[in-house]
């Protein structure tokens, strides 16, 4: 029984990693540009694709493939912002809305057209194997993600708090205006803001090649899940969307192991109400922001 | 004006008379000709070309095809004076809605003689209803028991639904003298019916069932499902399911060390895809299929060819269409007539047992009143090698079972 609970914790921070990575994209658009970005699922698709092609067409092992994933999808990040998302701030928010909305639309049904319905998966050395620690069982794939997600949390977490960019765009966060008054400039760093947001989705979708499959539909699996993280986690904190996204996995999976398989999602949302019921700024409202 | 306008008229009028008459001169002449040289007979063919079935819809156009040049090759139908089959094929999108208005369609826009489709069972029965209203005989390899309540026109050549549950239950003495089972099914109407199906029959069987669990269908994880399954102590896990949660609920029970046999069904479970996706953890994995390309001669025959042309292997559903082809013809040589009520006639009486019509489990057609064959049955399978090999039941067994 214990050992039973215990590998449920386990499997569920495990895609609490994944969840993450998601989710401190999207709350990270929505601290810095003050935008709900609906297309994050679908950077999470393209980064899966990237992967997958760079594995289908030259070997190249998916996690190494993350050095082409992140950097392609900043600067798909840079043009986001600076063609598309700084047209329509300051409209309010039904253009913000469809803006992002048509996005994921436009990229669900281009990858429809390009690359079918079809399933597509990589095999690596790692993606079935397993460490064993007593009755315990820790997919290499999974750990691998996990920790590559934290990592990459934490550097974030750095560069937002130690470097001079990183200052710059909490303080522009926290009111563009006197931030232009002190010689920031709100465009670069919201255009920063969306690349790094965009880049994580990559890294996402690499680090999920070894051990999910690839389709056009596959981020909506994965946004819904991030979205509820963002709002548990207060709307534009980035540790909050973290700490929310590791506590929905494990809240999922125990769930899945004690209530029923179909209701993993119930105890996930029956969490988010009370949190909100409770607090209505979600888990950290009132910090880091 | 008025004048030149009525002149312009008549003029047009009568222009067109004289281009009327000769093109009704044209086409009378052009029909008595071809009468004497055999007007091709038209079969219609439904299948989802796109949407999410689409993969195996294109892989059953292709098979269709394939089998009308076989018969065509053959010679064509001999009693109609060497008529060759022409096939024509619509897409239904793996929509019910498009199922409904291109059937219709379909039906009432060419001279058909007989339809074949559409996979899913779920777009067939749609199918179904239309043809049997426009009295237009309809043959279908899907499985639905549904499709025997209350027709007249449609006809299915292979094992139903109820009897697929049956060998899935039985398969498992295969495996271990006390099968414990877990079912795990997506919580849909395809879900909930086929384990509901497993959970009735599986006490006659002698199967104890230890989980039945409903999962939300699009799983972002299956480990903790599969943990589940762990503490259930099952010896023997149905899962049923579509392509993207088998990939994960199969790599799950690899990564969680769980040693436990697997019978995946039918459907997405027996197509090349499936081991492409899946690869080596896909070994020894046990399914049912209503056809499987290694039953005869004739069927490996078959396989070759189309292996030649597409690169993979005869899929259970394309090469029942192959057989279901052949029936056709058969039915159209007898009844000596392209007449779809006639062509219906034939196929009630239809009883072959040797030919490329009869290679299926079983190796012999002949419908009941209900439009059953009463000599279907499915056949076990189990992936070897990358391949599908007929295991169970012992008659139809071209391999012997692998142990894993």
């Amino acid at each position: 029984m214990l050992a039973t609970v215990a590998q449920a914790v386990v499997n569920g921070l495990l895609i609490g990693g994944i969840y993450a990575l998601v989710s401190i994209g999207v709350t990270l658009i929505f601290g810095v540009v003050k935008i709900v970005n609906f297309a994050q699922g679908e950077f999470v698709m393209i980064g899966m694709y990237i992967s997958y092609f760079l594995a289908a067409s030259f070997d190249v092992d998916p996690l190494v493939s993350l050095v082409v994933s992140m950097p392609v999808l900043f600067v798909i990040g840079v043009l986001f912002q600076h063609f598309l998302i700084r047209r329509v701030l300051g409209l309010g928010d039904m253009p913000q809305i469809f803006l992002t909305f048509a996005i994921s639309l436009l990229l669900v049904n281009v990858a429809l057209l390009l690359f079918t319905a079809n399933y597509r998966t990589v095999q690596t050395p790692y993606s079935e194997t397993a460490i064993h620690l007593g009755a315990l069982y820790i997919p290499m794939a999974k750990l691998i993600a996990f920790a590559v997600a934290m990592a990459l949390s934490g550097v974030l977490w750095a560069f937002l708090h130690a470097t001079d960019l990183g200052k710059a765009m909490r303080a522009a966060a926290q009111n563009p205006d006197v931030a232009m008054l002190m010689g920031i400039n709100p465009d670069r760093v919201f255009c920063v803001a969306v690349g790094i947001a965009l880049a994580l989705a990559g890294a996402a979708g690499s680090l999920l090649m070894p051990f999910y499959p690839a389709y056009p539909l596959v981020g909506q699996v994965f946004v819904l899940m991030a979205f509820v993280a963002v709002v548990l986690g207060t709307l534009g904190n980035v540790t909050g969307a973290l700490i929310a996204s590791l506590m929905m996995g494990v809240a999922e999976s125990l769930g899945i192991q004690f209530v029923g398989a179909d209701s993993g999602l119930i105890v996930v949302f029956a969490m988010l109400l009370l949190t909100l019921a409770v607090r209505p700024n979600g888990l950290f409202g009132g910090w880091n922001r | 004006m008025a004048t030149t306008r009525s002149a312009t008229r008549r003029r047009g009028r009568r222009d067109f008379l004289k281009a009327s008459a000769g093109a009704a001169a044209f086409a009378t002449f052009g029909i008595a000709r071809k009468g004497f040289a055999a007007e091709p007979v038209n079969i219609g063919g439904l299948y989802p070309v796109t949407g999410s079935f689409a993969q195996i819809g294109q892989g059953c156009v292709n098979a269709a095809k394939l089998a009308v040049q076989m018969v065509n090759d053959a010679g064509g139908i001999k009693s109609l004076g060497g008529a060759p089959l022409n096939l024509i094929v619509s897409d239904v999108q793996s929509d019910t809605t498009v199922t409904r208005t291109e059937t219709d369609r379909l039906i009432s826009g060419y001279k058909l003689s007989a339809v074949h489709g559409c996979f899913a069972s779920a777009l067939t029965l749609i199918a179904s209803e239309v043809a049997e209203r426009a009295k237009m005989p309809l043959l279908t390899g899907s499985s639905s028991d549904m499709l025997n309540k209350d027709r007249h026109y449609t006809f299915t050549p292979f094992s139903r639904a109820s009897q697929f549950a049956l060998a899935q239950l039985q398969m498992s003495k295969l495996v271990s003298n006390s099968p414990k089972v877990a079912v795990i099914f997506e919580n849909t109407a395809f879900g909930t019916s086929t384990s509901n199906g497993l959970r009735e029959k599986a006490p006659a069987e002698g199967v104890e069932i230890v989980m039945f669990e409903p999962y939300s269908a699009g799983l972002t994880d299956a480990s903790p499902l599969i943990n589940k399954v762990k503490a259930s102590g099952a010896n023997m896990l149905f899962p049923v399911s579509y392509l993207n949660d088998l990939i994960l609920i199969i790599r799950a029970i690899k990564q969680n060390g769980l040693e436990i046999a697997i019978n995946g069904g039918s459907g997405g479970f027996v197509i090349p895809d499936f081991y492409k996706n899946v690869g080596a953890p896909a070994e020894g994995l046990l399914g049912v299929a209503h056809w499987n390309h290694d039953v005869n001669a004739d069927a490996q025959k078959v396989n070759a060819v189309y292996k030649k042309q597409y690169g993979e292997f005869l899929f259970e559903y394309a090469g029942g269409l192959v057989a279901q082809t052949f029936m056709i013809a058969d039915a159209l040589e007898r009844a000596a007539s392209a007449d779809p009520q006639k062509v219906r006639d034939a196929l009630a009486t239809l009883d072959v047992s040797s030919g490329y019509a009869a290679m299926g489990p079983g190796g012999k057609v002949k419908f009941g009143p209900d439009g059953k064959n009463i000599y279907a049955h499915p056949v076990g399978v189990q992936w070897q090698n990358g391949d599908l090999a007929a295991v169970f039941p012992k008659d139809d067994a071209r391999a012997p079972l692998l142990k894993v």
